[in-house]
């Protein structure tokens, strides 16, 4: 079945099932590769891409539910003036290890600090607490939230 | 890129676990390097001394990391060692992953192109300071020789020959020519930097792969695409041992996308166009396993193997002094035992290969970035 999808504000048709997750369609069909399939049962957060705003996991979102809603990966989060303040913090503070979840973690940053600017540390954990990092970065995590809310 | 055909690999076949080193599971394929077709070496640049650094005439010097990025620090560390007897900055260079080759790149501490064990630094300390030091002596050699002065009064600075004297000043591009005409100095006999010297080693740096790891361009494993590529679900027996013994080919086939089921009796792969279809069709494959003999191993059996095992003489790894002798007049013994259960480490992504299997041979990409690798690392 054919779908367009909006990634990033280019629509581009795909044709799948309609119960394809959104996460594959983005990796595996149009090849979007920097949103990342972790654990596919929604549990670890490094999937996480906008539709229309919100948060989602990627992994668990069927593309028929997504329409033609804006869909936004890390791709372009930087293109967004919250998604820029996060990574130049994330780079000021030197918050990655290896990476892998990274993606997922600044797409649930940049919704908390949309939808709550000057979030306390209670507002991140709450967030964050659904996004899993192997190499336990949450402390500069937590940090470089609080320098991109400044 | 033709099918993938019916490939039956047994993976104890070309699979050697490196269970000597202790703490650590380092597995190494080993698939002779010469086997492999011959890759595309990197570009050819006007000075190459070593195999760790290229520069070219525009000045850009490039940094090659024998040893896997994984969250560890150690692209950064790494090119800090050649960078400060190199005496370029770090806003100065670029990295390049190392293609596998054990006789230019391995370990000292492993002996191959292996990164493990918190060994980078320690196996590579000399090495690279040497290799930038190699560089960094042919350099200043060329800016002396095209200005006749000494070399003692040249010195490198920032990716530049500087003669204070005369307050000339070459850029490394403009010697690379000159310089790789000349000998390459002997790596044991190299002048290194002194220690109070250092400028770089000792502070505290900014990781250098980190720009591309927040907007999504790092190239993970999982990320290898080749032209044509399918990809695979693969469902293994949950027991050592146990075999599938009933696989419905015919529902798999039927989910769109589904290419071909590949089943070797203690694995079951779905092939298929993309990931969401590979899931599918194995989950309609509904595979029925035979445990095998190991269907009533649980979790007491092997410990209970395990204390069995101990009781009787092992292997003598060390033995230093008179063990028996010391514990005889000793004024206390403590006895104890360890148990340590069995624990799935966590890996940096799931679990995934990319194979390019050809009539010359198997190319296989693992674990992180290891671009034209062969080699594969679970970091523990």
């Amino acid at each position: 079945m054919a779908f367009t999808v909006n990634v990033n504000g280019i629509p581009q048709t795909v044709d799948v099932d309609a119960d394809t997750p959104l996460l594959w369609v983005l990796r595996d069909v149009l090849g979007i590769s920097g949103t990342k399939f972790g654990c596919g049962v929604a549990l670890c957060g490094a999937c996480t891409v906008h539709v229309d705003g919100v948060p989602v996991r990627s992994c668990v979102t069927p593309v028929s539910a997504v329409g033609e809603k804006a869909v936004t990966t890390i791709e372009a989060v930087g293109e967004t003036p919250i998604g820029k303040a996060l990574q130049q913090a994330w780079l000021e503070l030197d918050v990655v290890q290896c990476g892998y979840c990274q993606s997922g973690q600044i797409m649930s940053a940049a919704a908390l600090l949309a939808r709550t600017p000057k979030p306390t540390d209670d507002d991140i954990d709450q967030t964050m607490s659904g996004n899993v990092c192997r190499c336990g970065t949450y402390q500069r995590i937590r940090a470089a939230i609080h320098l991109a809310a400044k | 890129m033709s099918e993938p055909s019916s490939i039956a690999l047994d993976r104890r076949s070309f699979i050697k676990a490196g269970a000597a080193l202790a703490g650590s599971l380092i597995i190494d394929f080993a698939i002779p390097l010469g086997e492999c077709p011959a890759f595309a070496q990197t570009a050819p640049a006007p000075f190459a001394p070593n195999a760790f650094i290229r520069i070219d005439r525009q000045g850009v010097v490039t940094l090659v990391m024998p040893m896997v990025e994984m969250g560890q620090g150690v692209y950064t560390a790494m090119a800090m060692l050649l960078a400060e007897e190199l005496e370029v900055g770090l806003d100065q260079v670029r990295l390049e992953h190392a293609p596998p080759d054990d006789a230019l790149y391995a370990n000292a501490i492993l002996q191959s192109q292996t990164t493990g064990l918190s060994s980078t630094i320690r196996a590579f300390w000399m090495p690279l300071r040497q290799a930038g030091a190699m560089a960094r002596t042919m350099l200043v050699a060329a800016a002396a020789k095209q200005w006749s002065v000494d070399v003692e009064g040249c010195r490198a600075r920032r990716g530049a020959v500087e003669h204070a004297a005369s307050s000339r000043r070459l850029v490394y591009g403009e010697l690379v020519d000159a310089a790789a005409m000349l000998p390459v100095p002997a790596r044991e006999g190299v002048a290194l930097k002194p220690l109070d010297a250092m400028s770089l080693i000792g502070t505290s740096v900014k990781r250098l792969e980190g720009p591309e790891k927040i907007d999504g361009r790092t190239e993970f494993g999982i990320d290898v695409r080749l032209p044509g590529m399918k990809i695979a679900a693969i469902a293994v027996s949950p027991v050592l041992g146990g075999r599938a013994t009933r696989v419905n080919e015919r529902a798999a086939l039927a989910v769109r996308g589904v290419r071909q089921i590949v089943n070797i009796d203690e694995a079951v792969s779905v092939v298929a166009d993309h990931m969401w279809a590979a899931r599918k069709g194995l989950k309609a494959a509904a595979i029925e396993w035979n445990d095998g003999p190991n269907a009533t191993v649980d979790m007491g059996t092997v410990v209970r193997q395990l204390e069995e095992a101990a009781r009787h003489p092992g292997a003598v790894a060390r033995n230093e002094g008179d063990v028996d002798k010391a514990l005889a007049g000793a004024a206390q013994r403590l006895d104890a035992v360890y148990q340590m259960p069995f624990l799935a480490h966590a890996a940096m992504e799931p679990m995934n290969c990319t194979v390019h299997y050809t009539k010359d041979g198997c190319d296989l990409w693992l674990g992180r970035r290891p671009r034209r690798g062969r080699r594969v690392w679970w970091p523990t």
